[in-house]
């Protein structure tokens, strides 16, 4: 699916992975997960790939091996999100920069982000998550 | 879903609005939240519980709206957020971490408690199980 990169598109995205997801047989907690995070990759598209200024996303979504596969790509200028670093949640919360959670939370719902730049421009970023049950913290 | 919002008005022990939100709270939407909040605050809202038992998403953006809601239930105005999220710096330390009672929070789903617990930001929240047990307690 592509899709352009407005804010008002993300409920799509949401919506496209859900259905692979249930397809899929992802329990609660899965389907969960893999809205977070895709929801927050696809944000970081919209507000800091493109800077508001639109752009295609494209989204894959697929279940293979017991796990579900989101493919993001992008032609937003290079960035990889692995590389940012994990906010420091020992800060109390009013006195935090409330923003930088949304890769915290991907990295929360995921088995694995990995990222690597696209031919002729732009991103990729791939995030999997097991059909197991339980939350990462529990497992 | 687009988030939908109710507003009621009870008399409790004390004046308690609740806002009641429905459907998906998300980067789309965060920001008319706040300005929801806003405009009840204006009005001599004083007392504020958010019912989230119709709310089956939180998105990040979802946090920076409840915390923004938190610093206007105090009278304090949250950074512009016309710019975006890099707008944001690190905010005042009026409220102390757990203290406020302010803004109470009912009937989130476990979703969204999830998201809440992930980021520590369940440690600015009283939480009940649903609207009559958080307006018993405001």
């Amino acid at each position: 699916m592509t899709v352009p990169a407005e804010l008002s598109r993300l409920a799509d995205i949401r919506a496209l992975v859900r259905e692979v997801a249930i397809e899929g047989g992802a329990p609660p907690v899965c389907l969960d997960d893999l809205v977070q995070a895709v929801d927050e990759a696809a944000t970081n598209i919209v507000v800091h790939g493109y800077g508001y200024q639109g752009g295609p996303i494209d989204v894959d979504a697929r279940v293979e091996d017991e796990r579900v596969v989101i493919e993001l790509r992008d032609r937003a200028p290079t960035f990889d999100p692995t590389e940012v670093p994990e906010p420091d949640l020992s800060i109390p919360p009013l006195q935090r920069r409330p923003g930088g959670m949304g890769l915290h939370l991907i990295r929360l719902a995921t088995d694995s982000m990995t990222y690597r730049p696209r031919a002729g421009g732009g991103n990729i970023l791939t995030l999997t998550r097991s059909l197991d049950p339980r939350p990462k913290e529990e497992r | 879903m687009a988030l939908q919002t109710t507003v009621d008005h009870v008399e409790a022990r004390v004046p308690v609005t609740v806002v009641g939100l429905n459907g998906e709270l998300d980067a789309s939407t965060y920001e008319h939240l706040i300005e929801d909040v806003r405009g009840l605050y204006a009005g001599g809202t004083r007392k504020l519980v958010l019912d989230l038992s119709g709310l089956t998403y939180m998105a990040s953006s979802g946090l920076i709206a409840l915390h923004s809601i938190v610093q206007v239930m105090h009278g304090e105005e949250p950074p512009d957020i016309e710019g975006g999220w890099s707008a944001f710096h690190a905010l005042g330390n009026a409220v102390e971490s757990g203290g406020q009672e302010d803004v109470l929070l009912a009937g989130e789903q476990p979703g969204v408690t999830r998201v809440l617990q992930r980021t520590g930001l369940d440690q600015l929240f009283s939480s009940y199980p649903d609207r009559a047990s958080a307006i018993a307690a405001a």
